[in-house]
């Protein structure tokens, strides 16, 4: 610890703490703007600069490290004269005439430093020089013209979402933000992830969609999580007159510590904007989908189910909340005995890890592993493109010297990183896992009693006729994995869907060797959900005479849509208008993700609550709600214990 | 006690500081309590008095050679200067031109835009003033008040003037300091 005096507080920090963190820690305010608390230090901005006993000159406290006996003063005539002077350079380098912008009026720091520092007017003229807007991206523009180059934007590209297409060119007043080589944003290898828009400090990077919809003074900011997935992002909705504005990563969640991806901040309004509501519920009368009365639709429901029972199906979505897919299952398994009933993936995320729990346990870490791994092997799933955070938690810590072996069919997602990509035949990831655990053995870097390893040389000389894969390339990957610290196996769907675990038993005896972590991605928001309500058995809907279908506010694949093509009567519970509402025979319009609230269970088994962020409108209710709707009208009362129904079955992570 | 003179002019602005100047409502009759309202842009009265007023206020930035005659006529004949609103303040809206060739710009507007029709032509009396690249007050001429905002809210105004009728130098900050 050292011990330093800020304005003549006495205070103590651990050692390479910097000022600026010390006189925050300390409730003392430094004014910034190139800082962020979630990025490393830069220096850039010279606003915090503060006046340090004994020095030449004014220091910025972002970088100045607190050392012992350390005076600081934060307030004087002098600092409030460099201050004003830092800031009239910043607004003489652009165009920053405030009321041309989006951000004016509490947004923008630029501003808001200037009121703090009782600017009235700048001491500079611009240069008047002007920067091209690049408007190629479909859900942000860059406005070279307002930025001040703190590089807040590139070091966010790094160092949280590690995709490193952020950069700057040339030096001094032309200094200029690029995208790779300089290339427009939309033709970069810019992902979209929108986290330098949520980081920007003025108006230079614009999320097109919220722009002029209003200030964070005029909206208000909830905190939900993100179900586009099942990493259950934390995220914060901005929303002003029941619409929401823009969508942000919440930093204080310890799921995903502030990164989202494009689907949780653009894609899920994009769907919403586009979608056209369900209003009413419809019944087809004559060949035509007529709107009809709640009590109306139920009874027409419940007449055509308890008429179909014997060769009914029913399928939900595992986006919906755990409440949902619940009552889904009390109603269609334990109350109709249905034996048809699943939930849209019907186990490809889950199957394995459930079979392996039943002996294992618990047996899965969770995706924070991945902060600290110094060597991830991800096998058979594209984390660059699906389940991107997991991607970006990933990426970020490559420059730290974290080693990544990808082993994929294709391996062309992975492509352009810097490290082993392990190119496999179809379905051989067992055999590749085998080769990397004889590999340590034969190595000497792990060492192994079972039979398999007896003759490490033919396991991997066996590993790659079967893989395709190089032996030299397995032994380097082995010789890696065997000598890192604290390795994670990330996989996916080609380990997860297999019910007998197989591929999945041999990954586990990988993890035991070298204390690996383990961590599956689940496809869906509430695939594990899904997963212990045994909703993930295979289901034929080909055969089925009639089919509850209920998608929420998801569209229907045309996987579902062939499936159901020739099944006589089709009850759809649907947000939106899509082909198979077109094709239902009763509709029943429920709430969209924004609409209603509901509990997920994320990958790593923490249970989240989604907030309600929107009223709903017309006649919409919530999927829970409808369905508890439909079990009244065919006899059944449901009951709200999903939690014991969740933990009643084995699970590979802890639920809680 | 005599009442402090008061002149106003606008120059490259659009009124709204001046309309919101009259938006203060019934404090106006405060202000017109306190001082004595010589000529502004909405009175009868066109030019600051010969032997001068206490506070000159103008509205707008200078964007040709007469803003600037008026400019440097109020600096010569108040005591005070007032820049009233970030185009007086800054350059404001009118200083979009500044990042286009200022010919072209004309050009353009007397002959392109959707109103004009083929005949149009850049006017060229030497009776009219002569466009220029659109200037803070502050790089002409001593400014000695600073009021930003577009406009400057009625309240920021109304401290302004009081603050100035009673002999003291306004000091704008919290939700009167407003560049927008």
């Amino acid at each position: 610890m050292v011990h330093l005096t800020i304005d003549g507080k006495h205070i103590e920090v651990p050692e390479g703490t910097t000022v600026l963190r010390a006189a925050q820690q300390a409730g003392i305010h430094i004014p910034t703007l190139c800082d962020h608390p979630h990025l490393t230090p830069y220096g850039g901005c010279r606003l915090c600069l503060v006046d340090v006993k004994g020095a030449r000159t004014l220091q910025p406290s972002c970088t100045l490290p607190a050392t012992e006996g350390l005076e600081v003063t934060t307030v004087n005539e002098q600092i409030s004269d460099a201050r004003k002077f830092v800031l009239s350079m910043i607004f003489s380098e652009r165009n920053h005439f405030c009321p041309y912008c989006q951000v004016s009026g509490g947004d923008c720091e630029l501003q808001n430093a200037a009121y703090e520092q009782g600017m009235t007017h700048w001491m500079i003229q611009p240069n008047w020089n002007t920067y091209k807007v690049d408007a190629s991206n479909p859900y942000f523009s860059y406005e070279a013209n307002r930025c001040i180059l703190c590089r807040r934007c590139v070091r966010t590209c790094q160092e949280l979402v590690g995709n490193f297409t952020l950069g700057v060119e040339q030096r001094g007043a032309a200094s200029i933000l690029v995208a790779d080589l300089g290339v427009p944003l939309g033709e970069s290898t810019c992902v979209s992830c929108g986290m330098c828009v949520q980081n920007c400090p003025t108006g230079a990077m614009m999320d097109r969609r919220a722009a002029y919809r209003g200030l964070s003074a005029d909206a208000e900011t909830i905190k939900t999580i993100c179900t586009g997935c099942s990493v259950g992002c934390g995220i914060e909705v901005t929303i002003r007159d029941n619409n929401i504005i823009a969508i942000n990563g919440d930093y204080d969640s310890p799921v995903n510590q502030g990164v989202i991806c494009k689907i949780g901040r653009w894609q899920s309004l994009e769907a919403m904007d586009s979608g056209v509501a369900v209003k009413t519920p419809m019944i087809r009368k004559n060949g035509e989908l007529v709107s009809a009365s709640w009590e109306e639709a139920l009874a027409f429901a419940s007449k055509a189910i308890d008429t179909t029972r014997q060769s009914l199906a029913a399928l939900a979505s595992s986006s919906l909340s755990v409440e949902t897919l619940y009552a889904f299952k009390k109603l269609f398994v334990d109350g109709l005995a249905i034996q048809s009933v699943s939930a849209s993936e019907m186990g490809k995320y889950t199957n394995a890890q459930k079979s392996l729990a039943v002996t294992n346990g618990v047996f899965e870490g969770h995706l924070s592993a991945l902060n600290n791994a110094d060597c991830v092997v991800t096998i058979g799933e594209d984390l660059i493109h699906q389940h991107e955070v997991v991607g970006f938690m990933i990426k970020r810590n490559l420059p730290k010297g974290t080693a990544l072996i990808c082993v994929d069919t294709d391996g062309s997602a992975y492509g352009n990183l810097p490290n082993s990509v392990i190119k496999i035949n179809p379905g051989t990831e067992q055999q590749l896992v085998k080769g990397l655990i004889a590999g340590m053995v034969k190595l000497g870097v792990k060492s192994c009693a079972c039979d398999g390893c007896k003759n490490p040389d033919q396991v991997v000389q066996d590993a790659a006729n079967a893989t395709g894969v190089e032996s030299t390339l397995i032994l380097d990957a082995a010789y890696i994995l065997g000598n890192a610290q604290s390795p994670v196996i990330v996989y996916g769907s080609t380990v997860t869907s297999d019910v007998d675990a197989s591929t999945l038993t041999t990954i586990k005896c990988l993890s035991d060797m070298i204390s690996a972590e383990m961590i599956s991605v689940k496809g869906n928001a509430n695939s594990v959900a899904s997963a212990q309500f045994g909703l993930d058995q295979p289901v034929d809907m080909h055969t089925a005479k009639a089919a509850v279908i209920v998608l929420g506010d998801k569209q229907p694949c045309d996987e579902l849509l062939n499936a159901v093509s020739k099944v006589n009567t089709k009850i759809v519970f649907s947000a939106y208008q899509n082909a198979l509402v077109e094709t239902a025979d009763v509709v029943f319009p429920v709430n969209n993700w924004a609409e209603e609230e509901g509990h997920f269970i994320n990958m790593d088994g923490t249970v989240q609550k989604r907030s309600q962020i929107l009223a709903a409108n017309g006649q919409g209710k919530a999927s829970a709600q409808a369905i508890h709707d439909l079990a009244a009208q065919l006899g059944f009362s449901i009951d709200d214990h999903w939690m014991e129904a969740l933990q009643s079955t084995p699970a590979s992570v802890t639920i809680a | 006690m005599t009442k402090p003179k008061v002149a106003s002019d606008w120059l490259a602005g659009c009124s709204g500081c001046h309309m919101s100047l009259l938006d203060m409502d019934e404090r106006l009759l405060d202000i017109i309590d306190l001082v004595d309202l010589r000529a502004t842009p909405i009175t009868d009265l066109k030019h600051p008095d010969k032997d001068g007023v206490d506070v000159g206020i103008l509205e707008g930035g200078i964007n040709n050679s007469a803003n600037l005659a008026v400019a440097k006529m109020m600096r010569e004949r108040c005591k005070i200067l007032v820049a009233l609103g970030d185009c007086a303040v800054f350059g404001g809206v009118p200083a979009m031109r500044n990042f286009f060739d200022l010919d072209e710009t004309v050009r353009y507007v007397y002959t392109q835009t959707m109103s004009m029709d083929k005949e149009a032509i850049v006017p060229k009396d030497p009776e009219l003033a002569v466009p220029q690249r659109v200037q803070a007050l502050s790089e002409v001429i001593k400014v000695d008040v600073f009021v930003p905002g577009c406009p400057p809210s009625p309240d920021a105004i109304y401290h302004v003037l009081s603050e100035l009728a009673q002999g003291r130098l306004p000091n704008l900050t919290g939700n009167l300091l407003d560049w927008h």
